[in-house]
């Protein structure tokens, strides 16, 4: 029989994230290993279902970023289906999607990032965090909740009342958006566009005063791999795959979202159940790239919009080659996007046709395989699903962006440790180092809904004989 | 006086869909119109709009546990787990008390006055299947009886 237990305060019911540093016979770093969580089955799962399904079904997978997969999935489908979606579909699926880059993006720089940034990584853990902030600064921590629930508006209003939305499937969209609706957005819009570059220029401010943290925080050579537009533009939503190398030369493009198994390929390491992606033709783990704010602005010849476009040149100067390698570059490139998100939210509720109710196609057969791509806010998401004649699924396949990024997250991880351990030495402010390095990425970790609970960093450092000589706990 | 009773889980991922369960159950039994039922499988800050403006919130959700204490039920206020230096590396890791602080600090007038957590204890949920454990599925009618008597309905 389950017995009831009160207990205040909560101390044990916890998971955690775990970081392991390996050391040499010298006490020197050998190896790291980032553990993420990762969700197993799904594939299994998804088996026998009808593929209409999948938007709805995939979006439950990650109570953080449903959208993404949502559109993943209906992208697929439309695959599946063979069509072209009409003008009006398509506008309201980039809607949607335009507003969880934002409201993804507003909730990790305001309220992950910016502690770090604006009180300094040594600072007092008391002080530096959300609430610190709140506090010191209620005006840049109101902006970040007023972005986040701008998106969030938008997303509910598409995707009906529940939080899981539903706004998409094969073919097109569900609903129209009503012209109340509509307006109620652009009463708002310029205000968030406001917010966003208050944003970047807060961002822009801290690399003014710290560039010799931020241009060797992290720092590392990598590709890069992103959707770009037809004119070489960041794309978010539709586009061919572009990827770069450290030193700025094109690898791969104009690549069909539908090929990327002719450049992508998954590696396997048996201390991970997420798998490790890596670019083909220079093999493991040498074709490490990286995906996300980064990678797409990093492969990117500008942005679709104003504001955005005159950011993008200003970052692009700051690398060789318009190539930025150290992480915490990621929150300037996140910021940039979260304005060209916001400014392209503006032009679609603009638009003549956005309330057209032409927002469906349907067709009487099926291909059998249908290939989905979209940037998610944490970079390239891929799903791949086969299909019976009947349009019942046989087998999945997702890459998510974290996955994408895992052979990264690892090596940022190394960098910071090489930086901390010497000679057997742990310097102080390891464990937040590693997390800051972490968090630039903006990995999404495990996808229960967990509210409860607490999520601490573990960080074991083992000793060449395989002995733990420390644990950290955040 | 305005109640919300929110289950949240992800009920695709086994026994981590508990409190969407329980909440289920609760929707069929609860008929009064002071008291909202809901059900949500999201987590951090997207909680925050769901809860301004009502009196009082009573949450459901699994936590991670030891393997022995796999189907117990715990019952909690949140605030007193609140520990603003821990710090988060994904936006998974807001939980409900630092996601009640903020609520508190931006949006005073709006915030429940009285948070009640319900936790049924699992094992770190990592297989897709819309199965749980026959001690977590147990639990469902405990904690479907504790809010009851939380509400003052039993």
């Amino acid at each position: 029989m389950t017995r009831k237990i009160v207990i205040e305060p909560v101390t044990r019911i916890e998971g955690h994230g775990k970081v392991t540093i390996l050391l040499n016979e010298k006490g020197n770093v050998d190896r790291t290993r980032f553990h993420v969580t990762q969700v197993r089955g799904f594939e299994k799962f998804c088996e026998g279902r009808l593929f209409w399904e999948m938007p709805n079904i995939t979006a439950r997978i990650c109570g953080i970023c449903p959208v993404s997969h949502h559109l993943a999935a209906a992208k697929a489908g439309d695959a599946i289906l063979g069509v072209e979606l009409t003008p009006t579909a398509k506008k309201l699926r980039r809607l949607i999607h335009m507003a969880q880059m934002v409201q993804s993006h507003a909730l990790h720089f305001f309220h992950l990032a910016s502690p770090d940034l604006l009180f300094g990584m040594d600072a007092d853990p008391a002080k530096r965090n959300v609430m610190g902030v709140i506090a010191e600064m209620p005006g840049v921590a109101v902006k970040g909740v007023k972005l986040r629930a701008f998106g969030q508006k938008i997303i509910a209003t598409m995707g009906d009342t529940r939080v899981h939305p539903n706004a998409a499937v094969p073919g097109g969209m569900n609903r129209a958006l009503h012209s109340d609706k509509r307006d109620e957005i652009l009463s708002q819009v310029d205000e968030v566009i406001a917010d966003c570059q208050f944003a970047v220029d807060l961002f822009k401010d801290y690399c003014d005063k710290n560039s010799g943290v931020t241009n060797t925080f992290a720092d590392f050579k990598s590709a890069y791999l992103g959707l770009v537009d037809e004119n070489g533009n960041a794309e978010y939503y539709d586009g061919k795959l572009r990827l770069k190398d450290q030193d700025g030369m094109t690898l791969e493009d104009d690549v069909a979202p539908e090929d990327y198994l002719s450049i992508i390929e998954e590696k396997v390491e048996d201390w991970s159940y997420l798998k490790f992606p890596y670019y083909k033709k220079l093999g493991y783990p040498g074709g490490m790239y990286r995906v996300g704010p980064l990678g797409r602005l990093n492969v990117a010849g500008g942005c679709s919009t104003p504001l955005a476009d005159k950011e993008f040149k200003g970052f692009k100067k700051l690398g060789e080659n318009g190539i930025l390698q150290g992480s915490l570059y990621y929150h300037y490139a996140r910021l940039i996007e979260m304005l060209n998100c916001a400014e392209e939210i503006k032009v679609l509720t603009e638009d003549k046709d956005i309330c057209s109710e032409d927002i469906w196609v349907n067709s009487n057969r099926f291909n059998e395989e249908g290939i989905g791509v979209i940037e998610a806010p944490r970079g390239t998401l891929f799903h791949h699903y086969w299909v019976d004649k009947s349009g019942k699924m046989r087998k999945a396949n997702l890459i998510v962006a974290t996955g994408n990024n895992n052979l990264a997250m690892n090596r940022a991880v190394n960098e910071v440790a090489r930086a901390f351990i010497k000679n057997g030495k742990v310097t102080e402010g390891i464990l937040n180092r590693v997390e800051v390095a972490i968090r630039c990425y903006d990995p999404c970790l495990s996808c229960s809904s967990h509210a409860l609970g607490h999520m601490p960093l573990e960080l074991t450092i083992r000793e060449a004989d395989g002995n733990v000589r420390q644990v950290i706990r955040s | 006086m305005r109640t919300l009773v929110l289950g949240i889980g992800n009920s695709i991922l086994g026994d981590d869909g508990v409190g969407v369960h329980a909440a289920q159950e609760l929707a069929g039994k609860i008929k009064d119109e002071n008291i909202d039922v809901r059900d949500v499988s999201i987590d951090g800050l997207n909680l925050l709009e769901l809860i301004l403006g009502y009196d009082k919130l009573v949450v459901i959700d699994a936590v991670l546990t030891e393997r022995e204490k796999v189907g117990e039920v715990y019952r909690f206020r949140p605030e007193n787990v609140y520990d603003p230096s821990r710090s988060a590396i994904s936006p998974h890791h807001f939980n409900l008390a630092t996601t009640i602080e903020i609520g508190k600090r931006l949006f005073p007038e709006d915030m429940p006055g009285e948070v009640i957590a319900f936790a049924v204890g699992t094992e770190e949920a990592t297989m897709v299947t819309e199965e749980m454990t026959d001690s977590v599925k147990d639990a469902i009618p405990i904690v479907v009886n504790l809010v009851l008597e939380e509400l003052k309905l039993n």
